[in-house]
């Protein structure tokens, strides 16, 4: 695409995985969508996921989040056959429930003092968990060290294949026309009589509606259709080692094995800015837990380390809104775009079809962030 | 020399920290030792040489007609490097070099990783020289992954070290001086060799010689043509090969050939491939150095000052890894990377550095006359860098087709990172040794742009293999511990 004037139903800004399910779910609707994306070097948040669907420790100080990445957990079967029937590729769902493990008493007493906040909060939305001691946690997962003294159990939490989740979804919107430009980073929207004006180095795109789903650059994107994304980098570091055979089926939520072998350790968080540096004393703490809960992993080969940053609003929930003065531009925003898929491609999507947000997510918008708190 | 045989051995800093005993780091240190230089040599191998001189005081092979005269260049380098006050890590692996943070303990200081006898360390330098050399380009034919084909350098490789000659019927082929020289050290060891197929392209001389009329002057000429003369009297060296195929169930049995149109079989149990050599650049494209696509070798190679200083201040690059120009420019370009350092570490001052680099700079002259000859000539085809087969693999550790390569740049992946997060392509243990060019080549064919815009793969440590109890045991902060327990 250069230089060229272009229509569309619907403009979707970012290719990432939050980006590619909603235009996934917009196409299923039948709208004309195209995604505008960067380039090969980008931030990218979707290149260092990691791949749970999980739902136990989410939502402390907001039910309605608990309640939304549940329902996301509960659409992925139908998310990942939607998936299969139009791509024919298999995204390796698997929820068999996940384990938070605890390297020590005070590690289980915060966790568990977690969980019972969480659980406690006026309109928590029910479900299940178990708290195991380590001989109840062995007996499920027996790879495990002697240093693990308990884990939380929730059997919502799963995990998928999400490098081929992220393929599949880009081969599905293709299948459903949709028009994916990578090269054209946005530099301004205009609202105009009939929607909306993007332009940028590769020309101009009008669209009726736009989703704003680019990470980190919505903060600078939302403020030219009065949306508000106050949304900063917070960085994660993964190490990836080399296959082994299978060991362990249950995700962690800080280690996983993935269905090619790998064996992923994560979730550090840092805020460093846009800094993407893999820093060694971080890698070395993460190394040595993953080790400590699973003795077996000494052994294994590092094949990779990475770090990327997270999409972090102040209070870490994610944004949806529809601007008031400029009806027909959305934002989406959130750091869990592999849990959410689900429901951006299944029910926001949807929503945003029929020109406004689902039922359930009112309290998401940005105007959150300017309640006066109460004494 | 004092060599390092335990993590424990090693002091936790350096003035100057050399990756690589190659000819460039070998010279480096030796002479950065004698302007007074704290220096560590940290390598891979289990004795210095590197690949072109690799094994060279401890090779079984000492009949000298074998390995030929240049080979034995490399003992007096050894021998100089034996005889300076240099430090030296053999069998160690450099897995990261880091800069420090703002504001961190390290200051200005590398942090370097280093893993040696199962074993991982951080150590600190001010200046790094990377000397890590040159690897094969990628040759990715129908077929190469079948056991029973392997490279020419690998074959060299177990030539030189363990004296191994390869059993039964070998072809060669590809392109590119190493080739000749590995089938002329082949031959004089006694290896049965059915034939060397030459890929060069035929248009190849003309252009060559055109580019470059002062190779008649060059020094490569005479040693050339003497190689070329001797491998072609003892053997059956077949031009103008336009398309390679490895066959065979479960490991090679033949290799079939077109030439001028017409579809050639040849039995044999080993092929050695090689169509030339590209810089090693996987460490400098991890620690953030700008590279530029080289349009003539075909490779990206770092971008490097007068001092073959990088643009990461702190981190020169000399050898073949700063472009491919062969192991005697390498020990030149290696000594100039040592003056800058020297001279950066306050060792000596601006007009000695300047005086000294200047016998080495005319030396670095004379021996790029007629390189770009080289270059030219052994230029390889691009039926043999894109592949057109649908089938062939092109990363091997993750078993990602040309098919599907191809596939996913009209997905919209417009460059080999986003080609990694949507094939894997790339992302098994060789980091992409084995695949990066020919992604990056085949993305650009694509695309119909120029390397330059398709760029590489991003590269993070480790840059080699290194246990998850190695990493567990290193020091670690506070900040970390922070950053990982919530």
């Amino acid at each position: 695409m250069s230089d060229v004037r272009l229509e569309t139903d619907i403009a979707v800004i970012g290719g990432g995985l939050v980006g590619a399910a909603i235009a996934y779910g917009l196409a299923r609707e039948g709208r004309a969508v195209r995604v505008l994306d960067e380039g090969d070097v980008a931030l990218r948040a979707s290149r260092a996921n990691f791949a749970l669907v999980w739902v136990q420790s989410k939502g402390l100080g907001m039910p309605e989040y608990a309640a939304w990445t549940r329902a996301s957990a509960a659409a992925w079967p139908a998310l990942a056959a939607a998936l299969r029937e139009d791509t024919g590729i298999d995204v390796g769902l698997s929820q068999p429930g996940g384990f938070t493990l605890a390297l020590s008493e005070a590690e289980m007493q915060r966790r568990m003092e977690m969980t019972r906040l969480l659980h406690n909060q006026p309109d928590m939305v029910k479900y299940d968990y178990e708290i195991l001691d380590h001989a109840q946690t062995s007996k499920r997962l027996p790879a495990i060290g002697r240093d693990v003294v308990g884990s939380i159990y929730c059997p919502l939490d799963g995990h998928v294949n999400s490098l081929r989740l992220f393929r599949c979804l880009h081969q599905a919107i293709k299948r459903y026309g949709v028009g994916y430009h990578p090269n054209c980073a946005v530099e301004t929207i205009t609202p105009i009589a009939q929607g909306f004006a993007l332009e940028g180095s590769f020309g101009e795109l009008r669209a009726g509606k736009l989703v704003l789903a680019a990470g980190l650059d919505n903060a600078r994107l939302a403020p030219m259709v009065d949306l508000e994304a106050p949304v900063v980098p917070s960085k994660g570091q993964i190490i990836v080692t080399e296959k082994v055979a299978p060991f362990l089926t249950y995700p962690m939520h800080t280690l996983r094995q993935t269905d090619e072998g790998g064996v992923m350790i994560g979730d550090s968080q840092e805020d460093h800015g846009f800094d993407t540096a893999v820093t060694t004393a971080v890698i070395s703490v993460m190394a040595q837990r993953a080790v400590r809960m699973f003795p077996l992993l000494a052994k294994l080969n590092v094949v990779r380390t990475w770090s990327a940053l997270r999409v972090m609003s102040p209070d870490g929930f994610p944004i949806y809104a529809q601007s008031r003065i400029h009806p027909g531009a959305f934002l989406a925003t959130c750091h869990s775009g592999v849990t959410l898929a689900a429901n951006h491609a299944l029910t926001l999507a949807p929503a945003i079809a029929r020109g406004g947000l689902p039922r359930g997510t009112s309290s998401f918008t940005s105007e959150r962030f300017h309640v006066p708190t109460l004494a | 020399m004092k060599t390092i045989a335990a993590i424990e051995a090693f002091a936790d800093r350096y003035d100057l920290a050399i990756v690589g005993a190659g000819p460039a780091g070998l010279a480096a240190a030796s002479l950065a030792v004698a302007h007074g230089v704290d220096v560590v040599v940290l390598d891979e191998n289990a004795s210095p040489g590197g690949q072109i001189y690799r094994a060279v005081t401890s090779t079984p092979m000492t009949r000298r007609e074998i390995l030929g005269e240049d080979y034995w260049r490399g003992v007096e380098l050894v021998q100089e490097f034996s005889g300076s006050a240099s430090s030296y890590a053999p069998s160690t692996t450099v897995w990261n070099v880091a800069r420090g943070l703002d504001g961190d303990s390290l200051g200005r200081d590398f942090e370097i990783g280093v893993s040696l006898r199962g074993k991982a360390r951080l150590l600190r330098a001010k200046e790094v020289i990377l000397a890590t050399g040159a690897q094969e380009r990628p040759f990715p034919i129908p077929g190469w992954t079948l056991p029973g084909v392997m490279t020419a350098g690998a074959a060299q490789i177990a030539l030189k070290s363990s004296g191994l000659v390869p059993d039964g019927h070998l072809v060669l082929a590809g392109t590119g001086p190493l080739l000749y020289l590995v089938a002329a050290q082949l031959i004089e060891a006694g290896a049965s060799i059915r034939a060397l197929l030459d890929t060069t392209p035929r248009a190849n001389w003309m252009s060559a010689l055109t580019a470059t009329p002062g190779f008649l002057a060059s020094p490569y000429l005479a040693k050339g043509l003497a190689l070329l003369r001797m491998v072609h009297r003892r053997l059956d060296v077949v031009g103008g090969i336009t398309a390679l195929r490895a066959e065979g169930q479960k490991r090679l049995n033949r290799v079939a050939f077109e030439r001028a149109g017409r579809r050639t079989e040849l039995d044999c149990d080993l092929l050695l491939l090689h169509q030339g050599i590209v810089p090693s650049i996987n460490l400098s494209n991890a620690i953030g150095c700008a590279h530029d696509w080289d349009d003539v070798q075909l490779a990206f190679r770092p971008q490097v000052d007068a001092w073959f200083a990088s643009t990461v201040q702190g981190v020169a690059i000399a050898g073949d890894s700063a472009g491919i120009a062969g192991g005697e420019s390498a020990a030149a370009r290696g000594r100039i990377a040592a003056l800058g350092a020297a001279f950066r570490l306050e060792r000596i001052g601006a007009g000695q550095r300047d005086r000294d680099a200047a016998p080495l700079r005319a030396e670095l002259a004379l021996l790029a006359r007629g390189r770009r000859f080289l270059d030219v000539f052994h230029r390889p085809a691009k039926a043999f860098r894109v592949p057109s087969d649908d089938a062939t693999l092109v990363c091997r550790c993750e078993e990602v087709s040309a098919k599907t390569i191809r596939e996913t740049v009209m997905l919209g992946a417009c460059g080999p990172n986003q080609m990694k997060a949507f094939t894997r392509c790339g992302m098994g243990p060789c980091q992409g040794r084995l695949c990066g060019l020919t992604v990056t080549e085949m993305i650009t064919d694509a695309r119909a742009v120029s390397p330059a815009e398709v760029g590489y793969y991003r590269l993070r440590p480790p840059v080699k293999p290194v246990t998850l109890a190695e990493i567990a045991a290193l020091p670690q902060t506070a900040d970390a511990e922070k950053a990982v327990a919530r």
